[in-house]
């Protein structure tokens, strides 16, 4: 290989470099930095509900995180009502509960599962166990 | 700060404890050499990994808890098994080009491109540590399932079985769920956020796997590093959003795989067994890893010379069984985004036409100068294994969306960036070994 292949190989290297070096979001580092300084010392679930993840609606998340506390040991699954449509609202509401099974909007709970209800809505009827800003935790009508 | 770094040093103790574990086993694949040693620092981070991973199926199956004392007698046996079966050292000389590479010109630029290396992993570990993960297919598909393993203390079959969960494919493999759900048992609790330094850590021994293989090879310290550099850099892969996907694992599991296979078919010592570890680890991880597994053999069979079958009878078999395991666990599963009896030529067409869009200027730029690299470089017998499973994983990402049931340009826009970005360790190897000996 001729001197000037090496230079012209190391020259497209360099460029390669620099393209993935301009490449990189510079701009959000500051944010990045801040937002780890501010959320670090929280808890787990306050870092999460400042992130990204629940960006889309964090209400929602603090609704399910709520639920998530105060659902009973015994509770074998969680019935969702009021939520709204959309694929993050689904996954968020799976990862949240996991390991216990949710379902969105069922007819009715299946035996042995609670019902949380997303939004300030009640059933005519419901006996409410737990309520909190976002929304309540409501025992399936037997 | 307090709560989070003591959070980051229990993930990060598990993590230096599973890398020591996975030296011992490394023995079994990696000779002693001092030429190996960085490949030997990315083949420990891989196997401790393994070990983590696959500390709680065993676990389950031998109806004993996963933690620390199943962990510790996992890594024994292995530890053990690898001392038994040690590859032997080879003595290989140090590439000649230690005089050249002492000038204080290339040491500086030497010292300059690690430089830019630090920074990329300087820059990831930021970006993967702003937040606990979060991209979608972390909370839907590799997060849900390593949580619901973790704190079910099982493998619920509903996993597999119920409807509403069909969102999370079934049928991927469980490697990175089971690395979660183990993490998790050895740390004692699910930490969505401290866990996510395990992927600086599958960066940071990418770029040793790649340095190492390099150097072995041939390539001065300039030319390894900045591959490195250029890896480490590189975004689209080490991002905020792959944080938690199967991506980042994969990309070091490709390149083992494909040095590995590089290594059996040039007769390096313990190469048929680290094809074989590697086989099962990329099978392990993804689904595409047994294709990829079969490619490889595919590429030997084809090309391989007189060694063609010995890789291929190393690779296949774990990739079988590791797959094998997963359907005696989970049953045989369809692929849930793909219709194989969809495909036609104007699909093929729009699936290219919306991945031509897809790079910007920037991306094609970058992706001129990577072809300008390749015709300036020189033929490479070891580079052409990787440039094969390169353009066999790529080939099969621009044709598969052709068969995605939402369409062409729906699986090209979500996952084409993504999942060919795992394939930029792969493809600097390739493309780097052509410089050995040249640019001194």
């Amino acid at each position: 290989m001729s001197l000037s292949r090496a230079g012209a190989a190391g020259a497209a290297a360099a460029g390669l470099l620099a393209l993935v070096l301009v490449a990189q979001p510079w701009g959000e580092l500051p944010r990045r930095a801040r937002s780890v300084a501010r959320f670090a010392p929280r808890e787990l679930a306050i870092r999460r509900l400042g992130g990204s993840g629940t960006a889309f609606d964090r209400r929602y998340f603090s609704f399910l995180e709520n639920a998530r506390r105060r659902l009973p040991a015994s509770a074998e699954g969680v019935a969702l009502y009021g939520v709204p449509p959309g694929e993050p609202y689904v996954y968020l509401a799976h990862y949240v509960f996991a390991p216990k099974p949710v379902r969105l909007e069922p007819g009715a709970p299946p035996a042995g599962w609670v019902a949380a209800i997303y939004g300030a809505a009640r059933p005519p009827g419901a006996r409410v166990l737990q309520e909190w800003d976002e929304g309540a935790l409501v025992a399936p009508r037997p | 700060m307090t709560d989070f770094l003591l959070e980051l040093a229990g993930v990060g103790g598990v993590a230096a404890v599973a890398w020591l574990a996975g030296g011992f086993a490394s023995r079994v694949c990696c000779p002693a050499d001092r030429l190996f040693l960085a490949e030997r620092i990315a083949w420990s981070w891989a196997l401790g990994a393994a070990i983590i991973a696959s500390m709680v199926p065993l676990s389950f199956l031998a109806h004993v808890p996963p933690g620390w004392p199943a962990f510790l007698a996992l890594a024994a046996a292995s530890a053990a098994g690898a001392w038994i079966f040690r590859v032997r050292k080879t003595d290989q000389p140090r590439p000649p080009d230690a005089s050249v590479e002492s000038s204080p010109k290339r040491v500086r630029l030497f010292a300059l491109l690690g430089a830019f290396a630090a920074l990329g992993v300087g820059l990831y570990l930021l970006r993967a540590l702003t937040e606990p993960m979060w991209s979608n297919d972390y909370v839907a598909i590799w997060g849900l399932k390593g949580k619901t393993i973790h704190a079910a203390g099982t493998v619920p079959s509903r996993l597999f079985e119920d409807p509403s969960l069909c969102f999370s494919h079934p049928e991927y493999p469980l490697g990175l769920p089971f690395l979660y759900a183990g993490t998790a048992f050895l740390t004692g609790r699910w930490n969505d956020h401290a866990m996510a330094l395990l992927f600086p850590l599958f960066q940071i021994a990418t770029l040793f796997a790649l340095f190492g293989w390099l150097r072995r090879h041939g390539a001065t310290r300039v030319t390894a590093a900045c591959a490195a550099a250029i890896v480490a850099c590189f975004e689209p892969l080490y991002s905020a959003f792959t944080t938690g996907l199967a991506e980042v694992p994969l990309a070091l599991g490709l390149l083992l795989f494909g040095t590995a296979l590089a290594d059996a078919l040039e007769g390096d010592p313990g190469a048929l067994r680290r094809t074989a570890l590697a086989s099962a680890l990329i099978t392990a991880t993804k689904n595409e890893g047994l294709y990829f597994a079969a490619a490889g053999c595919a590429i030997a069979i084809l090309f391989g010379g007189e060694r063609r079958w010995k890789p291929t009878f190393a690779a296949l078999p774990t990739a079988l069984v590791v797959h094998g395991l997963h359907l005696a666990w989970r049953g045989k599963l369809p692929l849930r985004d793909f219709d194989f009896s969809s495909g036609s030529a104007a699909r093929v067409a729009e699936a290219f036409a919306s991945a031509a869009r897809l790079p910007g200027w920037i991306g094609w730029a970058q992706i001129l100068l990577l072809l300008t690299l390749l015709l300036l470089g020189r033929r490479a017998p070891e580079g052409r294994w990787l440039l094969a499973l390169c353009a066999a994983g790529l080939g099969a990402y621009l044709l598969l969306p052709a068969f995605a049931i939402q369409g062409p340009d729906w699986l090209v826009k979500t996952a084409l960036p993504r999942t060919s970005a795992a394939l930029a360790p792969l493809a600097a190897g390739a493309i780097a070994i052509r410089f050995r000996k040249v640019v001194a």
